[in-house]
């Protein structure tokens, strides 16, 4: 334990001193599992474009041929929404490649750790460095 | 000489006060600065359409535990013509919802109760008018409703209390409410809308205290026709009238997550 | 001559307008009108960090260093893939909005007094009280059956009423006072002459603020986000709440928080928010911090918390998995 929260004072660089500590609303470790690391790819059924959390649901190929959907937790949707996006931004049909931890009840739920195209591009938004909302 | 200055006096006092927006016209209105209708306060409806919009006896509630506390009582109903043009698919989950009114409604999850059953829901609500943007703070569930004068553009996503765009005909503040969801009842009766809901409302105040309310729903995936409701709502002329906030959550929990409580049995 | 020489200055007059910002706007009732969209995301540090001791402001220069070393990127996880640490870091940077610089006013914290920048200590007997709180919790947790919270540490998972405020949508710290936290740093205030509206987009918060001068409600009736009264000083708004839930804790604050807001836009773009912490039975003594909002892009948007919280219901299904598998024939 402390050598991970060493870690993350280290990656966050000042995430002590910060006024505003990188938490999501409710602890991710508390739902999915470090242990259980997993890469999913497959097209877009739906997005659930809400709070607390936005839901990506993707079908799966599974090896034996038959199809899996995945729920795809995410982010607050209101930051994309101040980016311009909205529910159609994330067409169904669309491929996706998912990293993330599986969900420590077993169920086909992961958290999108880090989301992208087939191609590697951000699903989204790049570094939002330089993009904030003071406009200056 | 001396009539006509003290008038022009008073005139002009009143004027200025109602410049000020303290001041009240002929029919007893309150106008704000822009001689708009001044609609800040605290209000409330009273009636009993938030058990059902319908006309409907007296009944027995969830609990009969609790003897006539959590019973229903009747109701004429504020539906225009008495009665709500279902679908037949619709009529049929309407019913289907009125069974399992007492755990479904999203009333009893302390979820945001959606437009127009917010402005009926038997908890004060409170209207506080600016100049671009009237926020709408409701008691029940901390719910809130952003009407803006002007073109917002769309809304990005659906959302629980719509997205609502106003604009003045005459001292009618008509307020055009689009996006909703699809996890709202109208009470708590099971009569419920789809994600395609329209709402159009007209609130025109009927001297100082009491407006005279209208709401046009619109849902052709679940009613073959529009329909209407129709009521006053009134303000709160105690002194010094708040809305306070109704947060229920921690009221809702059980019902919600009970079943993955310790020690409950089989984990989800 | 003389028309060209004094057409030359009015112009170079009204270019210097053009760059400096406006003037506050004045409701019709003479006070500067607070109302608008505002955000306060900013990566200035709450309390001054120890290498800053005895520094209350940045130079320009310095503002521009820090800026460019503390901007975070939530994508840069090489190093801790597998950990913890990249689960609770949860998703891609572009979800995230913490701010990306500084304060205008260059401050080195947002604590403002005491001039050290550091929130004062706790009052032993309060510092005792939060110690075996938190000791009590953890040793829930000497069987299976938790789950991490946010501080880093594992918390009890029995029922939802053992998860912190923020994971069951009651509270978040961004309310009373407003400070900002890793998104959603908007907040939209409407003004009218008897009553000022603060909606916090986080959540859905409400600051209800009368300007009746009505007192507060009985000491019986309290509120997760207080029971605020608001009067004018000059054209500074000022915010007496109290009434507080003593579960919301904030920075170690307990029920009988007294907190005084001082807002005052300093021009069309700019509002200047001070907040001062009075709890005689948690702090030593009163403190306050200073908060710069800035015009906000965009619209609030709902932020229907509760209503869609799956969180809570994986969270609570984790512990009871997690007991399950402490409890199988070959793991007893």
């Amino acid at each position: 334990m402390k050598t991970t929260l060493l870690k993350v004072a280290m990656f966050g660089g000042v995430l002590l001193a910060a006024s505003a500590p990188a938490i999501a609303h409710h602890a991710f470790a508390a739902e999915f599992d470090s242990n259980k690391p997993i890469k999913l790819q497959g097209k877009v059924t739906k997005m659930d474009w809400i709070n607390p959390h936005s839901w990506i649901h993707i079908d799966v190929k599974n090896a034996d041929g038959t199809v899996t959907n995945w729920a795809i937790e995410c982010g607050s949707p209101n930051t994309l929404f101040r980016h311009g996006l909205n529910k159609d931004s994330l067409p169904s049909g669309v491929e996706i490649v998912v990293e993330g931890y599986m969900a420590k009840d077993g169920g086909n739920r992961a958290n999108g750790r880090d989301v992208t195209f087939t191609d590697g591009r951000k699903l989204f938004l790049g570094s939002s460095a330089g993009d904030s909302p003071e406009g200056k | 000489m001396g009539r006509l200055r003290c008038g022009w006096t008073l005139a002009s006092l009143l004027g200025l006060s109602s410049a000020l927006g303290w001041g009240q016209d002929a029919n007893g209105i309150r106008r704000t600065a822009d001689g708009k209708p001044d609609l800040n306060g605290v209000w409330q409806a009273m009636n009993a359409a938030n058990w059902n919009i319908l006309p409907h006896s007296a009944g027995p509630g969830p609990a009969s535990a609790l003897g006539a506390i959590t019973a229903e009582p009747p109701g004429e109903g504020i539906v225009e013509g008495g009665t709500l043009p279902y679908l037949a698919e619709a009529a049929a989950k309407q019913k289907e919802n009125f069974k399992h009114r007492w755990t479904e409604d999203p009333e009893a999850k302390c979820y945001m109760p959606g437009v127009p059953r917010a402005n009926y829901m038997p908890y004060p609500f409170q209207i506080v008018q600016g100049k671009d943007t009237i926020l709408m703070t409701y008691s029940f569930a901390g719910a809130v409703r952003t009407v803006r004068f002007g073109d917002p553009g769309k809304a990005p996503a659906d959302s629980w209390m719509g997205w609502s765009v106003a604009h003045w005909e005459g001292d009618t503040l008509v307020v055009d409410v689009t996006s909703f969801n699809d996890q709202t009842w109208f009470d708590r009766a099971g009569n419920f809308h789809s994600d395609a809901l329209h709402v159009v409302e007209r609130y025109t105040p009927r001297g100082r205290d009491i407006l005279d309310y209208e709401a046009t729903m619109e849902d052709p995936r679940t009613f073959s026709r529009p329909w209407k409701i129709d009521m006053p709502i009134y303000r709160h002329v105690e002194k010094n009238a708040h809305a306070l906030e109704f947060q229920c959550i921690e009221f809702a929990e059980e019902l919600l997550y009970g079943n993955l409580r310790h020690g409950k049995g089989e984990s989800k | 001559m003389t028309f060209r020489l004094f057409s030359l200055t009015t112009m170079a007059a009204l270019a210097a307008l053009a760059q400096s910002p406006k003037p506050a706007p004045r409701a019709a009732d003479g006070h500067p009108d607070l109302s608008g969209i505002w955000t306060n995301a900013t990566i200035t540090p709450f309390e001054r960090p120890r290498e800053l001791a005895g520094k209350e402001f940045f130079t320009p220069q310095e503002a521009l260093d820090w800026e460019k070393g503390h901007v975070r990127n939530f994508d840069k996880r090489d190093d801790i893939k597998g950990t913890t640490a990249d689960v609770t870091l949860a998703y891609n940077d572009f979800w995230w909005d913490p701010g990306t610089r500084l304060f205008q006013s260059r401050r080195t914290s947002i604590v403002i007094d005491p001039p050290d920048g550091h929130v004062p200590a706790l009052l032993p007997a309060r510092q005792k009280q939060l110690q075996e709180e938190a000791a009590a919790r953890r040793k829930r947790c000497d069987r299976p059956g938790c789950g991490l919270e946010n501080s880093g540490q594992p918390g009890p998972a029995d029922g939802p009423e053992d998860r912190p405020l923020m994971e069951r949508c009651l509270s978040f710290s961004n309310a009373a006072p407003m400070v900002s936290s890793a998104y959603n740093n908007d907040y939209e205030i409407v003004q009218t002459p008897g009553f000022v509206g603060i909606d916090v987009e986080m959540v859905h918060q409400m600051r209800r603020i009368p300007l009746d001068g009505s007192p507060h409600p009985a000491s019986d009736v309290r509120f997760w986000v207080g029971d605020s009264r608001g009067r004018w000083e000059g054209d500074t708004l000022v915010v007496d709440t109290t009434n507080f839930r003593g579960e919301t804790q904030f920075r170690g604050a307990d029920e009988n928080l007294h907190l005084t807001e001082k807002l005052t836009r300093l021009d069309a773009d700019t509002l200047r928010y001070r907040f001062t912490v009075d709890d005689p039975t948690a702090f030593t003594h009163p403190w306050t911090g200073e908060v710069t909002f800035v015009k906000a892009k965009g619209l609030l948007y709902e932020y229907a918390c509760h209503e869609g919280n799956e969180g809570m219901t994986g969270i609570l299904a984790g512990a009871r998995a997690d007991e399950k598998k402490a409890a199988a024939p070959g793991n007893r």
